[in-house]
Order: C-alpha cells, then sequence, then structure tokens
C-alpha cells in the first residue's frame, strides 16, 4: 500500500487520538465501590512506615491498616493498587483505583484534579537527613551538594524550592532513593527521620542523623473529583474513627507517637 | 470522548522540558559517539583478534546482550557506589549506555566484516596494502557502509533507550516529563508533547547519520548506490 505524504501525516494524528482516554460518567464511586464488593486502593508498598511488607511478604502499615479498616466497614474486600509517588494520582484520575491512601499530603496543585477528604488520617515530618561527619544546619549548606528526593513528592517540591543550588537527585520510587543513599551514590537525603534509621541499618557505616526539618505533612485521603457520597462517608469514617481512637492507634503502632489534639480541624 | 486536552498547563513548564531534552542530547551524542568506538574495536578484536580476545569481547557481547538495561544501569549507578567507585550519575548512566550499545555494535559490524569477501582481502595483499590499510579501507569501511542502516536504527534506539536512565536519578527528556506531570497532572498532554519531542529526536539522529554516511562512506557519496 502507497501512502501519500498527507493521509500519512492524518494516520499518525488520528493514532494519536484514539491513545486519548475516555473519561468520567456520573454514577458516584461509592455505589461501585458497593456493587463491585471491593474496594481498590492505591498505595505504595515500599513507603516503610506507611506502607510495607512484613517478614511473611503481608502489607502492613499505616496506610495498609487504615486501607483496611475502610473496606471492613464499608463491608467490602480491600485490593490494594501497589502504586508509586509519581504515579498514584495518575492511577487515581485515570480510574485504575477507587481512592488513595498513600502519604498523600496536600497541595494546590494536586486539589486541581483530585479531591481531598477534609480531615487527615496521619501525618509525618520531613527531614534532611545526612551522615554525622557533613555539618549541615540550613537549606544554605545545601548549596553545591546533591540531595536526593523521590520524584513528585512534597519532599521534591519543598527541597527543589528551598535549594536552589543544591543538585536534587530524583527517583522514581521511595525504595530506589533509599537505595541511593545505602550505596553511597547520594549521601543527602530529604525523607521522614523514621527512613534514616532504615538506611543506618542496612549501611551501617552511614550514619545519618536528621539535620532540620524541612516541614510537617498531613496525610489525606485522595478521591476522584465528582464523587461527593464517597467523599461524605470517607469525611464520616475519619471524625468517627479519631474520636474512638481508632486512627491515633494506627499512628501509633507504627510511629509512635500520639496524633494532636487538634488534628481534626488542622485542615481547617 | 470528554477528555479536554489542555496544552498551556503543559506549556508552562517548556524550560524544564527543553532542558531534558538538552540532557537526552548531550547522553546521545557522547554515547554515540564513544559507542562507536567501542564496537568498532571490539568487532576487529572479535573477528581479527587473538583467540583470548575473541573469547572475552564474546563473553562481554553475549552477557551484554543478554540483560536489561535498567539492571546494568543499576549495577553502574549503585554498585559501584557501594563498591567505593564514584562516579557521578550522569557518568555512571553514560557509560551503561555505551557499554550496552558497544556491544550491539560489535555484533552488527562484525556482521559486515564476515560479509567482506574473501576475494577483497586477496586483492589488498596483492596490492601490497599494510594489515592496517587492509582493515581500515578493505574491511571496515565496506563493512560499516553495509551494515549502515542496521547500525543508524540501534543508535535511533539507544536516544530512546536513555529514557530509562530517568530510573536511576537522571533529569533527562523523560524524567523531566514525569516532573510536568506532576505539576501538571495532565499526563495525556505531557505524553503527547514528548512523544513529539523523541519523535522529532528520532528524525534529528536519522538524519545526523545520513549526512555522516555521505562524509565517511565517499564511494556513497559519488555514485549514491548501496553497496
Amino acid at each position: 500500500m502507497k501512502l501519500s505524504r498527507r493521509s500519512y501525516i492524518v494516520l499518525c494524528a488520528s493514532m494519536l487520538a484514539v491513545a486519548a482516554p475516555a473519561y468520567a460518567d456520573s454514577v458516584d464511586t461509592l455505589q461501585k465501590i458497593k456493587q463491585a464488593g471491593k474496594i481498590r486502593v492505591a498505595t505504595d508498598l515500599a513507603n516503610s512506615p506507611f506502607g510495607m511488607k512484613d517478614a511473611d511478604l503481608k502489607p502492613i502499615g499505616v496506610d495498609i491498616d487504615i486501607a483496611g479498616q475502610i473496606a471492613k466497614d464499608l463491608g467490602v474486600e480491600l485490593q490494594i493498587v501497589p502504586t508509586t509517588g509519581p504515579n498514584r494520582i495518575p492511577f487515581l484520575t485515570t480510574d485504575k483505583a477507587d481512592i488513595i491512601v498513600s502519604t498523600l499530603a496536600k497541595r494546590p496543585e494536586r486539589e486541581e484534579v483530585i479531591d481531598y477528604t477534609q480531615m487527615p488520617y496521619s501525618f509525618s515530618q520531613s527531614v534532611v537527613g545526612a551522615p554525622k561527619t557533613m555539618a549541615i544546619s540550613g537549606w544554605k549548606d545545601l548549596a553545591g551538594k546533591r540531595i536526593a528526593v523521590t520524584r513528585n513528592t512534597t519532599n521534591d517540591t519543598d527541597v527543589t524550592k528551598k535549594a536552589p543550588d543544591a543538585t536534587v537527585v530524583r527517583f522514581d520510587d521511595e525504595a530506589t532513593t533509599i537505595a541511593a543513599v545505602v550505596t553511597n551514590q547520594v549521601d543527602i537525603i530529604a525523607q521522614s527521620p523514621e527512613f534514616l534509621d532504615v538506611i543506618n541499618k542496612r549501611n551501617t557505616s552511614k550514619q545519618m542523623e536528621a539535620k532540620f526539618v524541612v516541614g510537617q505533612n498531613e496525610y489525606g485521603i485522595g478521591v476522584r473529583k465528582g464523587n461527593p457520597e464517597l467523599k461524605k462517608w470517607l469525611n464520616d469514617w475519619l471524625v468517627t474513627n479519631f474520636d474512638n481512637g481508632t486512627l491515633n492507634r494506627i499512628h501509633r503502632k507504627y510511629l509512635g507517637y500520639d496524633l494532636p489534639k487538634d488534628f481534626k480541624t488542622i485542615w481547617k | 470522548m470528554n477528555y479536554e486536552f489542555n496544552f498551556t498547563a503543559v506549556l508552562k513548564y517548556w524550560p524544564l522540558l527543553l532542558e531534558g531534552t538538552w540532557v537526552t542530547l548531550k547522553l546521545t551524542i557522547v554515547t554515540t559517539v564513544m559507542g562507536m568506538v567501542v564496537g568498532v574495536v571490539c568487532a576487529v578484536l572479535r573477528t581479527g583478534g587473538p583467540p583470548w580476545a575473541r573469547r572475552i569481547v564474546g563473553a562481554y557481547v553475549e552477557v551484554i546482550r543478554n540483560t536489561p538495561l535498567l539492571i546494568q544501569a543499576y549495577f553502574l549507578v549503585f554498585g559501584l557506589a557501594s563498591a567505593g567507585v564514584h562516579l557521578p550519575i550522569q557518568v555512571a548512566g553514560s557509560i551503561a549506555l555505551i557499554v550496552n550499545v558497544g556491544a550491539y555494535t560489535t555484533e552488527i559490524i562484525r556482521a559486515g566484516i564476515d560479509a567482506v569477501h574473501r576475494s577483497q582481502i586477496e586483492a589488498a595483499e596483492c596490492l601490497g596494502l599494510s594489515r592496517l590499510q587492509t582493515y581500515v579501507h578493505v574491511i571496515i569501511r565496506p563493512a560499516m557502509e553495509r551494515v549502515y542502516p542496521a547500525l543508524t536504527s540501534q543508535y535511533v534506539l539507544l536516544m530512546l533507550a536513555s529514557s530509562l536512565l530517568s530510573a536511576v536519578g537522571v533529569d533527562e527528556l523523560y524524567g523531566m516529563a514525569t516532573r510536568v506531570q506532576g505539576f501538571t497532572f495532565r499526563n495525556f498532554e505531557v505524553f503527547v508533547m514528548i512523544g513529539a519531542f523523541y519523535l522529532l529526536l528520532a528524525v534529528v539522529v536519522r538524519h545526523a547519520f545520513v549526512l555522516f554516511g555521505l562524509l565517511i562512506f565517499p564511494r556513497r557519496r559519488k555514485l549514491g548506490t548501496a553497496l
């Protein structure tokens, strides 16, 4: 078959158009979850202590326990959809997951594409960590140094903005970012303090310590836009389970300290 | 289909995409030149070198062609660092690409060398050409000319494969595109755009190869026919 140049271009363009997605319908995800008898939760299983696997390779962590409790209270089966920092929101917006429970901090640019629950379910600090021998006490000391972050996470956004003279080295998931530091490829990292222990355990010569706090992140549940029923159900669920202490119990179990008293109104 | 395309949100980040394109282009140029050198040297060693060299090159080609590029990159970026060899990530990543494409180039050029007829080499000997002259003018150049189309597509593939380095911390075009996607969440716009960027880069690489071919193959330049 001989193609003229013009029809060739039309063919290419139409192939691109077909590749675009068909989106959105009017049925609330809450009904679809109940109909299907299962809830698909996007979460990262390489993000200790929020999502990880125990010695028997069973998923555990704050995010997993929260997701499990939601599924139980909805009376449906929990289906974990493994994602990473960069792709969890695309998974939600393209309907490959029903909700995100994956250390999802609130960001204005994220709120343009997805909805958040009105209160978070957990929180953690994030710090700049480096070996003990390095003298670092603030953003200025990072100038000219290389710092490892996971692409498109809150840490990436913060470090990129606040340390413009540092070289930010970005990896696709938390596991690779940790690996970069464990293998001495990069010495400085922006992460939750819990991760520094993980690094020190795997590479005992590393002696990582928290140098300064980047910020505190509260983690909410991500819901696809246009699902008021599901959002309302989750909001009520969060309030109920904060009041009865379930949220605190789960948070304490993995992080060792309590949720603040004003946690319910922290996003207001 | 009711997805509304919004390219303006993505275009706001064009400096990032441009930076990524530049990194991809730099990676491509460096790895193409070095990969070609590695390929020619190894092909010559594999066809005409001493037995031990043939065996070493053979092992190199087999190991590299039968393992994924991503693992080779992980090995060079993280593996060497934990063994105490400190290379900047971009350098380690480039080496991974060179090592990878070098193995493929070796096999392609070896095929070209095998296709040089024995009588050609005998004729060169009769004309009193030295061993080096025979290699350069009678073996390698016609061999390269014969397999040049295969080499071209291998190096276009190399340019596309450089996107894998985003996984080990190199912010090339794909890595930058993922970041833009993270700022805007306009996934399809970003993918359509970098698809077009890669297409453009592929056209550039292909044309560069055609022009370079005319430069190094005077026979083709004068006659314009395939060997």
